[in-house]
């Protein structure tokens, strides 16, 4: 419940998995394109949203299988070289995602997986956030996810302040708001 | 359906992290729609289960069961993406108060919807009657100063300003000393700026 209010918490659960309905559902045929009534069979293949997965699941009315981005291929790409491996594209909040998932599926070694991962990938993000210069976004900054992201931001801003505190700038600043006007 | 309008709107917000956008009223009541269909939908299910099992208990999983509980979710979540909307919005409102002071400029007021500013002058009016109380501007000095006197130069024309026990005309790039804690909200306010040469 704590995170009832965080944003990027509630686009986590926006990304879809694929999963498989053990029983049937009535009136919400809108779930699967390939329905010919208004009803969800048995069986049926379907994609949905996390947020609806985990719940359905925990019931045991579907089944959630593993999406592709936690798959061998991936695992296999990622331990060939971590810090090289385009995760935005695959899946934009793969660790979240991940931890998430791993609840769900109950898949033994998607924690260890995650946790390397990000442990080879960590170096390198901490040390290009410490000495990236001030405005230019990096090329490789598209190779991060959103956590990762918010890591290299929070290592940068926080060079970015330490220069400014070291350098004696001005302390007093105008609100941000107010940024979008030049006089 | 789905959800993807109420996503959308919470995706709104964490484009820029600290700035106000108007106020996105299509999309809101579009998922407020979604939250009316899925209502009646819950409503016409569950009227068949009462209809099929008068006792109202649930034996089994079947497929009127989960289809009440997709829709039901359904509404949850759009009632969250809604909630996290308003709430975010109202944690950057708050901020502005403190940046910018108790009267908005005309072009950020016009961003907000009716009721968010009203949230903003009571949550102005709690905070002016407790800085009265304790009769200590708590919006200066966030960050601790070396010095209580500032230079500062002027970057739009402000005219007669009542500082301390003087009146000083504030014009157009003139520098001038003055107290840090007078300087501040002008400086947020984006009127003068520190000087340092």
């Amino acid at each position: 419940m704590s995170k009832y209010y965080d944003l990027n918490d509630i686009l986590v659960e926006d990304e879809v998995v694929s999963t498989v309905f053990h029983h049937k559902a009535n009136g919400v045929g809108y779930l699967d394109p390939g329905s010919e009534d208004d009803n969800v069979e048995k069986g049926a293949v379907v994609e949905l949203p996390l947020w609806l997965a985990q719940d359905l699941s925990r019931r045991k009315i579907i089944q959630v299988n593993l999406p592709p981005c936690f798959g061998a291929k991936v695992r296999k790409e990622v331990q060939a070289d971590p810090a090289c491996v385009n995760l935005r594209s695959k899946c934009p909040y793969f660790y979240e995602m991940g931890c998430k998932l791993a609840d769900i599926t109950g898949d033994p070694s998607l924690g260890g997986f995650l946790l390397s991962t990000l442990r080879g990938r960590y170096r390198d993000i901490l040390c290009k956030a410490l000495t990236s210069t001030i405005t230019s976004t990096p090329k490789f900054m598209t190779l991060l996810t959103q956590e990762e992201t918010h890591l290299f931001e929070a290592g940068r801003d926080s060079m970015r302040t330490f220069q400014k505190w070291r350098l004696q700038g001005p302390q007093l600043e105008r609100a941000p708001i107010l940024g979008r006007k030049r006089r | 359906m789905y959800g993807r309008s109420g996503a959308e709107l919470v995706r709104e917000l964490t484009f820029d992290d600290h700035q106000i956008r108007r106020f996105n009223h299509d999309l809101f009541n579009k998922v407020l729609g979604e939250i009316q269909e899925h209502y009646y939908q819950v409503s016409k299910i569950m009227t068949l289960l009462q209809e099929e099992n008068p006792s109202g208990q649930i034996m089994h999983v079947d497929g009127n069961y989960s289809g009440a509980l997709i829709h039901h979710q359904s509404l949850l979540r759009n009632k969250r993406c809604l909630l996290s909307y308003l709430y975010n919005r109202a944690q950057r409102i708050q901020r502005l108060r403190w940046q910018l002071g108790a009267v908005l400029p005309e072009d950020v007021r016009d961003l907000l919807h009716p009721s968010e500013k009203e949230f903003l002058k009571s949550y102005s009016d709690i905070l002016g009657s407790y800085m009265t109380t304790v009769d200590l501007d708590l919006t200066v000095d966030a960050t601790p100063p070396k010095d209580p006197y500032i230079k500062i130069r002027v970057l739009q024309h402000i005219g007669e300003v009542l500082l301390g026990d003087q009146t000083t005309s504030l014009s157009r790039n003139s520098i001038h000393f003055m107290k840090r804690t007078e300087a501040e909200p002008l400086i947020s306010q984006g009127l003068v700026e520190e000087f340092n040469g």
